[in-house]
């Protein structure tokens, strides 16, 4: 092979990788050297950019049963082979093919650093569970234009995998908008040059709106569903328990749960009498949150999780009782949708051990 | 108000026995810059060192670029509040030496992250001062010298170099000459839209040590109410950098293209109406009040139909700003924000800060966090090879191979006052 042709490694379903159809959804993963089945379409589509090195043959039901292991399993199977790219399928509506392919491709993007791409048709549902980590290009539902599919996932690669100084992308990658090329958005934000500097986008965008002409906003605003504030409790206080819930980001001074200063995605429950006893050490903690200036929480954490209070207001029988839980977490740049999640799981949390109440403090 | 701005081109920068230009390039005598400079009895000493783009130059812990500019008249009052004595700016003449940079570094500084430039390479193609030479000032404090302290000396050491090089062109030929004047707007049959622009100066959220920098007039903005300023104080010297680079380096500021920018269109497209300026700030209440009292401002002492919003670097300012646009809206005033976005994950309309049906015609200058990887530098200039470099997953220094940066820690790349050519798209 020349050294400058890309090596190809391609997975295949039982079916496509012609071991049977579903009578062998059961088999367990085979290697062949070279392409099987639509591989073969695959590889003349290469020509003399690459070839299919190896292809990845696995049953879809076999997959299905542990799919992480599945592709965990699959990943380490091609090491061997130092692909440069990836490819699967495409699995158009097949759901356990669909997850498979994004499975497996996400295992081989993380373990190799290499471009792993598929393809699906918009109701499989591996778009939406995998869009994210792998580009998934847009088929449909049936195999009927399974060339062009492949021939549009290996244009992607070729994109992926060139740097173009003329690109739109001030990150160079010559990869179009997911509409240009044909594959699911992914979810991301990337930034584009554009040929007016803001200053004039913006002025032009104005004066459209002032003269009532057409203007395009540069960031569509979510929609806000009416939220209703919770009614007031109706016990009385002193019957209460209440929980302290924050999004400053303090947390033990390892930080054993990860949490990010930016764009954090997780949450905690550390329990209160042992993570912020009244003889607290400012040593103990730490700040998983870069949008403030941290010391005077650092100094004392009851500033911002004022468990010193709540506990003379419980031994005053104020409040009924102080749940024993503190629930943390950093929310500093973390995108809207995972905040919602956040709160959701943190408020089932919150009911299933029958606080009725919350005060939640930020920055 | 008047301020001529007679611009003198530059092209090189090299050492030599005086400071004088000739042609178009200028000659310093480092020495006579240092001695200048160490008139500040807070520095103990400052390296100088005149970089050409094209060199494999890394410039570290930069704080600020500033532009070399010098008052011709009134003389002597060069960034009024740093400087020369307390002034208004933005009236008389400057010389302005265009094409090259002061950057100054602060090695001294303990602050979480600061700017990198990058004088070669794909980190300098990126950057609107990677193709300009630069005047690097690496100033040393005296002991005892606090940090924050030296932070302000390292500020009023770039303020003061620039206005030492520029008073070099001061009697050159001008190769250009800008003139900024709100005349009444004359011409044209037929009403135009009176347009003002409401500048966010500051937010005081990442203030180091818990104190506020000094910005404007060599005070804090912090306690500010909105109040009316008029834009050419901001071109002419009364407003510089915060301490640390977030996006709004004091060039950026003196050349602040959204002013620029009403200003080109002032008589033809619209009427420039003036300029609010105001500070984010993490009191409610407050934010509220500054709402209020922008868009009272706005409406009834600009008579705005239109205003343009800008912000500085943070997530919470996009609140700040969204209010203050929002409370013009319902004066009838019609508004376009300018925003960016924090962070890479999930699209467009998952990440803003705020939502409004009103605020329908944003403008957003691009992704601040988004990576590139910088090839490795041979010479590190304001810093050392092992000097760290932020990256919120690994550890790296200045002198690595492959440097993995947000990319709004490279000066000159990102702009929240409108220069750059960005925009941050849903992929």
């Amino acid at each position: 092979m020349m050294s400058n042709e890309l090596r190809v490694v391609h997975y295949v379903n039982q079916f496509f990788g012609q071991q049977g159809g579903e009578d062998m959804a059961g088999m367990q993963f085979v290697v062949k050297e070279g392409p099987v089945g639509p591989g073969i379409a695959l590889e003349r589509i290469l020509g003399a950019r690459g070839k299919v090195v190896a292809t990845l043959i696995c049953g879809d039901n076999y997959f299905a049963e542990n799919i992480d292991r599945a592709a965990d399993e699959g990943a380490g199977l091609i090491a061997d082979f130092k692909p440069d790219v990836f490819l699967a399928g495409p699995a158009f509506e097949a759901g356990r093919y669909g997850m498979a392919c994004g499975a497996v491709s996400k295992a081989v993007a993380c373990r190799f650093g290499i471009p792993a791409i598929t393809g699906m048709a918009e109701e499989n549902p591996g778009v939406e569970l995998y869009r994210h980590d792998v580009y998934i290009v847009r088929t449909q539902r049936s195999a009927l234009k399974v060339t062009e599919n492949l021939a549009a996932m290996v244009n992607l690669a070729m994109k992926i995998l060139s740097r173009d100084e003329q690109s739109r992308l001030v990150t160079r990658e010559a990869i179009g908008r997911p509409s240009e090329d044909g594959y699911f958005a992914q979810g991301v934000i990337k930034n584009e040059y554009t040929r007016k500097t803001a200053a004039e986008r913006g002025i032009d965008m104005l004066l459209a709106k002032l003269g009532g002409g057409h203007f395009e906003t540069e960031l569509p605003l979510p929609v806000q569903s009416d939220l209703k504030p919770a009614p007031p409790i109706e016990k009385p206080l002193s019957r209460c328990e209440i929980a302290l819930v924050s999004d400053g980001g303090l947390v033990p001074k390892s930080n054993p749960h990860g949490m990010r200063g930016r764009g954090n995605l997780v949450w905690a429950a550390y329990e209160l009498d042992t993570f912020l006893p009244n003889d607290f050490s400012s040593d103990d903690y730490s700040i998983a949150h870069t949008g403030y200036y941290p010391v005077y929480v650092l100094e004392d954490p009851n500033r911002m999780v004022p468990a010193d209070i709540m506990r003379d207001l419980e031994r005053e029988g104020v409040i009924g009782k102080l749940h024993p839980f503190f629930y943390s977490t950093s929310g500093n740049g973390t995108v809207r949708n995972r905040c919602w999640e956040m709160g959701t799981e943190i408020v089932k949390n919150l009911q299933q051990r029958g606080v009725d109440g919350v005060i939640l403090t930020s920055t | 108000m008047r301020l001529q701005i007679d611009g003198v081109r530059v092209e090189d920068v090299r050492p030599g026995s005086k400071t004088r230009l000739k042609g178009k390039i200028l000659y310093i005598d480092t020495c006579d810059l240092e001695r200048a400079l160490l008139s500040d009895k807070r520095i103990k000493s400052v390296k100088i060192d005149l970089v050409r783009p094209g060199s494999s130059v890394r410039i570290v812990n930069v704080i600020d670029v500033v532009q070399p500019r010098c008052k011709t008249e009134p003389e002597g009052t060069d960034f009024p509040g740093w400087l020369g004595k307390l002034n208004v700016a933005g009236n008389g003449r400057a010389v302005c030496l265009e094409g090259i940079v002061v950057t100054i570094c602060n090695r001294f500084s303990h602050r979480s992250y600061s700017a990198i430039l990058d004088m070669s390479g794909w980190g300098s193609e990126l950057s609107k001062y990677g193709k300009m030479p630069h005047v690097v000032l690496d100033p040393e404090p005296v002991e005892h010298v606090s940090e924050r302290e030296f932070e302000l000396a390292a500020r009023e050491a770039g303020l003061r170099a620039a206005v030492y090089l520029a008073a070099a062109g001061s009697s050159k030929r001008r190769t250009g000459t800008e003139i900024f004047d709100l005349k009444p707007a004359l011409g044209r049959k037929g009403k135009l839209p009176r347009v003002g622009y409401c500048y966010m100066l500051y937010t005081p959220q990442h203030d180091y040590q818990g104190i506020s920098d000094p910005i404007f007039y060599g005070g804090q903005v912090t306690e500010i109410l909105p109040t009316i300023v008029h834009p050419n104080e901001i071109l002419d010297g009364a407003l510089v950098n915060a301490l640390t680079v977030r996006g709004m380096e004091t060039y950026s500021i003196q050349n602040h293209a959204v002013i620029k920018e009403l200003y080109k269109r002032h008589g033809r497209d619209l009427v420039f109406a003036g300029m609010i300026v105001y500070a984010a700030t993490m009191e409610p209440l407050r934010r509220q009040r500054n709402a209020m009292i922008a868009a009272s401002l706005a409406s009834n002492v600009l008579k705005a139909d239109g205003m343009v919003l800008t912000k500085c670097y943070g997530g919470m300012p996009h609140v700040d700003e969204a209010l203050v646009a929002e409370a013009c809206e319902n004066m009838g005033i019609k508004t376009t924000m300018f925003v960016h976005l924090v962070h890479s994950g999930s699209s467009l309309a998952n990440s803003a800060l705020f939502s409004s049906p009103k605020l329908d015609a944003i403008i957003n200058v691009g992704q601040a966090l988004e990576r590139i990887v910088l090839p490795k530098a041979e010479k590190i200039l304001g810093g050392n090879p092992d000097t760290p470099i932020y990256n919120p997953d690994v550890n790296q220094t200045a002198g690595s191979a492959g440097l993995d940066v947000e990319q709004f820690l490279l000066a000159g790349l990102h702009d929240h006052l409108g220069s750059s050519r960005i925009v941050a798209v849903d992929y």
